[in-house]
């Protein structure tokens, strides 16, 4: 059966190159994925050995989007891809420097598990693994969306980086509250906040990832536009 | 609806609406056009405006009719016996299979470059002049300035210019082909036609010609004919993208190499099954 992406090109080989990235991506997707769940399961188990390993594993990430990098270049170079192909050849080079960069975001979340926090800094722990699990799952929206090219998941999953900006601003506040209360605890709250904002942006880059299915889907660049020209899609 | 606005590295480009050209923009203006070979119809009513002082490439699989639609242009099909047209090609608001056309004069103002190279077997000087010849240019002078003015206009001056009383049989295939793109702008056409131009050319002889075609079209506006479609996507301002003499989809080159709107151009363009 075709892949309903890479379609039926006369060329063989051809198709069996883009096949060979797009399950590249993927894998690194899966990846990624693995280690920022690794990394919340981290934080919220205090696990610091699982924290280590997400450290450990980041090489792995680096060498994928080197590797996917690698053989973009080369069919470019080889095929010379034109309309879709060079679009979906595009959105796999910037998914992949986005999830390389997801994979950056999840060593500062473990990083976190190994500080020591007192019991009251705990239920701060608790909140930022709420907005965590909200992240990930927006993550596995947009991989599940680049997966299958599926354009409406990722228009559908592309508004939830509002909410997940939203959460993120009540827990900053929560977080300043702590301070003022107890400026003893800024040193472990500024890291909670790292964490937070590293989950802020883990969300922009899935939202990135979904912009990038628009693109190769519908062939519309829809980066820095209104919400307005969104729904005009 | 062929309005695009395409982003470029400097910018946003003039906004380009190829159904809607004014008057002063379009070069040929083509209407209805149909044309049969015997009974088989090659060209299905075609209607598109190519605009002045621009690349305009076709595209398609062989037997799609782009090289039959180029011929047209200056009624090259005239010499095919079976050949009929019906529909207009304007040029100048002037249709140019009205009867009183004169065909001479009409090669003239469209010339042609083919597939290979046919220089005539005379010196690269004669060949250049040919045309001015005969319309019955004698003036040294002038003819002098003419062979200067095109052969660096065809980017060939420089190596050819203390041979020019030499045969240009002598000449590279690459040279060939350019010296016949100086005879053909030497009698100072306003459109000029390129029938796969290069594809009998090595990879650097074709870049220079497309080098060439990017300098030509400051001064004549260019229609070409290519199999190799990164060639009309480098060299082209507008495609055409035409299959079985139907014209499937035409717009701004930037636009149809990367977001064509037809299945059978983005099928075609990728290497795809149809």
């Amino acid at each position: 059966m075709d892949n309903v992406i890479v379609g039926r090109h006369i060329s063989g080989q051809f198709n069996e190159d883009l096949e060979s990235v797009i399950n590249q991506v993927m894998q690194m997707g899966g990846l990624v994925e693995q280690q920022l769940s690794n990394a919340l399961n981290s934080v919220s188990e205090n696990d610091e050995g699982l924290a280590k390993r997400v450290l450990a594993n980041d090489y792995q990430v680096n060498q994928m989007e080197v590797s996917i990098d690698d053989s973009c270049t080369r069919i470019i170079a080889k095929r010379q891809p034109a309309a879709g192909d060079l679009r979906l050849i595009l959105a796999i080079l910037k998914t992949i420097a986005d999830l390389e960069r997801i994979g950056d975001e999840a060593i500062k979340i473990a990083k976190v598990a190994l500080e020591s926090y007192s019991g009251k800094q705990q239920d701060l722990l608790v909140n930022l693994d709420n907005l965590g699990r909200r992240v990930l799952e927006y993550l596995q929206a947009a991989l599940d969306a680049f997966t299958r090219m599926d354009v409406d998941t990722a228009i559908k999953a592309h508004s939830t980086d509002d909410k997940i900006n939203r959460e993120y601003e009540a827990l900053m506040r929560q977080l300043m509250t702590y301070m003022m209360e107890d400026p003893r605890s800024i040193p472990q709250i500024m890291s909670v906040i790292w964490s937070a904002r590293a989950l802020e942006r883990i969300g922009d880059r899935c939202q990135n990832i979904c912009e990038y299915i628009i693109y190769f889907v519908k062939g519309k660049d829809v980066r820095h536009t209104t919400a307005e020209d969104f729904k005009n899609l | 609806m062929i309005s695009v606005t395409p982003k470029t590295l400097t910018g946003i480009a003039p906004k380009i609406d190829l159904t809607n050209l004014s008057p002063e923009q379009v070069a040929l203006d083509i209407k209805n056009l149909n044309l049969y070979y015997g009974d088989k119809q090659a060209l299905n009513n075609i209607t598109m405006s190519i605009p002045k002082g621009q690349v305009t490439a076709f595209i398609g699989p062989s037997g799609c009719g782009k090289s039959t639609l180029l011929r047209c242009i200056n009624r090259m099909n005239d010499l095919i016996d079976i050949c009929k047209v019906s529909g207009e090609i304007n040029l100048h608001g002037v249709n140019i299979y009205d009867r009183q056309v004169d065909v001479a004069q009409l090669r003239r103002n469209v010339g042609m470059v083919f597939q290979r190279p046919n220089p005539f077997p005379k010196t690269i000087y004669e060949n250049v002049i040919y045309g001015l010849r005969i319309t019955g240019e004698k003036n040294r002078r002038v003819l002098d300035e003419a062979v200067e003015n095109s052969l660096r206009n065809a980017a060939l001056w420089n190596e050819v210019k203390d041979r020019l009383f030499e045969s240009a049989l002598g000449l590279s295939g690459g040279q060939q082909q350019r010296l016949v793109i100086a005879r053909a702008i030497a009698v100072q056409p306003e459109v000029l036609l390129l029938d796969e131009p290069t594809s009998a050319l090595d990879p650097i002889s074709t870049l220079t010609i497309e080098e060439l075609i990017n300098d030509l079209k400051k001064q004549f506006t260019v229609v070409i004919v290519t199999h190799n479609m990164q060639q009309a996507a480098r060299v082209s301002d507008q495609t055409a993208f035409m299959y079985m003499g139907d014209l499937i989809e035409y717009s701004d080159t930037n636009t149809l190499f990367t977001t064509p709107k037809k299945k059978k151009t983005e099928d075609y363009i990728t290497g795809r099954y149809g």
